[in-house]
């Protein structure tokens, strides 16, 4: 079991900023240490770091577009599976567990080897921002079925004491107060997205990680060079969560009460 | 011809076998100020409930000013409702819950305009300005610009009132509204119905503990008992008259309790 922090209680709001502030200069200040450690000590980097960096703009390339994929998919299917309509619930259900229930790298590959069988070829960038797009979608669609569930029952029947349509009482009610639910956990499967961009490398495309690969063979550079691609990772993965943190401040800001 | 402005019809409301109201009549005449007492589990709240629409009921029917809400007329025949119908029947009906519902997101200003705006097509201007003399009228139109979490009880559940008469409704229906308030609140809101009984602009159910209360501002006390209505009467009468065994039970233990 996990030792309680010593004052990491639910604190007030400011308490939160001051915190996540904090962490974020002695996140930045360790990286730039790191990164400064790296340049002084490997004297060779230059040799593999461009080639490196070239995958991270794939990378960045894939998850955004992935990103994109992902939370489209996560918001129309997860309230799609809590829709009065048959049809769209029942699409939405079949879309989620065929999605979960299968690999994501089996899915890449089926995207990529075996569309083709039935005459869709795709370019290996649309196959994987497919194939993780979807397959995360349906792990997001959860999270905001289960966001716009915890929403208070109340505040649906006041929407309908007062009269509003049903796709007001989503968009204007159940939708804002379920995004502050749904950050939390679609900002994890955001940073567990980035990470599974790897596997795109099965599919020829020159990511972070198959570009770390290539040039280890060439270089043989081991240590820093798969130093250097788990920095890069990291860093990525610490902007989703302050963005997410930030987002969350900012969709729960009036919910607590002001001391 | 006037209709009642409410009219339960055998109505019955059942959850699996339990049968919450049982083959109800009931109606209340436009303008009435109407309470409902009666122990826990009678089926008091269930009343507003199916008449706000928040439940389905398993057989009868309810009119509003003469109109049914949950059937419509097609062909002389009574079928169920369409949505649309029961959108238009319901807009007449307002209803204040025990817990605010507040939209927590939502200054008190904007919660009084939601409706205003989003459902009834109002201007933002037109809609402030209707909003703002309803705040005033519960006493907090210096609080427009609070969010739910920052006002206490009393002002929410008043937000919450001014929030319904927004939307002009015929029909107001309160639900224990002072029951989750700490009891230096409850005589804030009391006040602010009171105010909205003595308008005689509003056709008024209150479910109510507050015996004192239903008995000052109604033009009815109705006693339910077990999904029925046991006995009904003017305040004085039924409060200091009762006919049935069950309701001297119940009013001699509301009175033991204080
Ligand atoms: N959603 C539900 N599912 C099953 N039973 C329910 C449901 N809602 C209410 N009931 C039952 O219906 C009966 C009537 O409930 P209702 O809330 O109308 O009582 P009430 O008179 O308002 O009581 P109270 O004074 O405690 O508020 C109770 O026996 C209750 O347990
Ligand atoms: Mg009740």
């Amino acid at each position: 079991m996990k030792e309680p922090g010593p004052t990491n209680g639910p604190g007030n709001t400011k308490h939160l900023r001051g915190m996540s502030m904090n962490r974020i200069a002695i996140v930045s200040a360790l990286i730039a240490f790191l990164v400064g450690m790296t340049f002084a000590t490997f004297s060779e980097m230059r040799v593999f770091l461009p080639a490196i960096l070239k995958g991270a703009v794939v990378t960045v390339q894939v998850s955004i577009l992935s990103i994109a994929l992902f939370l489209f998919m996560s918001v129309i299917s997860g309230i799609g599976r809590l829709s009065a309509n048959r049809p769209i619930r029942w699409a939405s259900i079949f879309y989620i567990e065929v999605f979960r229930g299968t690999s994501l790298l089996v899915i890449l590959f089926w995207m990529f080897f075996v569309m083709p069988e039935f005459g869709v070829t795709l370019s290996p960038m649309v196959a994987g921002v497919t194939a993780i797009g979807l397959n995360f979608g349906a792990y997001g669609a959860e999270v905001v079925r289960g966001a716009i569930a915890a929403v208070p029952k109340g505040q649906t029947e006041a929407t309908i004491a007062l009269n509003m349509a049903p796709y007001k009482r989503l968009t204007r009610i159940v939708l804002p107060q379920a995004i502050a639910i749904m950050i939390p956990g679609m900002s994890n499967l955001t940073i567990e997205l980035i990470k599974a961009t790897a596997l795109v490398s099965a599919v020829t495309l020159v990511d972070i990680t198959y570009a770390a690969v290539q040039q280890n063979q060439l270089h043989y550079r081991t240590v820093e060079i798969f130093f250097i691609t788990m920095l890069l990772y990291y860093v990525f993965a610490q902007f989703v969560r302050f963005g997410g943190e930030a987002l969350e401040e900012h969709y729960t800001r009036h919910l607590s009460k002001r001391v | 011809m006037t209709h009642p402005m409410i009219q339960f019809d055998k109505v019955l409301k059942a959850y699996g076998a339990l049968q919450v109201l049982k083959d109800l009549d009931f109606s209340v005449d436009n303008g009435e100020v109407v309470s409902i007492i009666g122990p826990s589990g009678s089926g008091k709240t269930t009343v507003l409930r199916v008449l706000m629409t928040l439940e389905g009921i398993q057989g009868g029917t309810m009119y509003v000013n003469g109109e049914p809400l949950n059937k419509m007329n097609v062909d002389g025949q009574l079928v169920d409702a369409s949505k649309a119908h029961i959108r238009r029947i319901r807009s007449k009906i307002g209803m204040v819950f025990q817990s605010f519902n507040l939209f927590p997101h939502m200054t008190a200003l904007d919660n009084c305009n939601e409706s205003p705006i989003h459902t009834q097509g109002k201007s933002k201007a037109e809609a402030t300005e209707e909003s703002m003399r309803l705040l005033e009228m519960v006493g907090l139109a210096e609080k427009a610009n609070h969010y739910p979490s920052q006002l206490s009880g009393g002002q929410q559940q008043r937000v919450a009132i001014a929030r319904t008469l927004a939307m002009h409704p015929e029909i107001l229906l309160f639900d224990e509204p002072t029951s989750a308030l700490d009891p230096e609140m409850v005589g804030e809101v009391l006040e602010v119905i009171r105010d909205l009984a003595k308008s005689g602009d509003y056709t008024m159910l209150l479910v109510t503990h507050q015996m004192g209360f239903a008995r000052e501002v109604s033009d009815r006390v109705c006693f339910f008992d077990g999904g029925k209505m046991v006995e009904q009467g003017k305040p004085d009468d039924l409060f200091g008259n009762p006919q049935h065994d069950r309701l001297k039970q119940f009013l001699s233990k509301v009175l033991e309790a204080g």
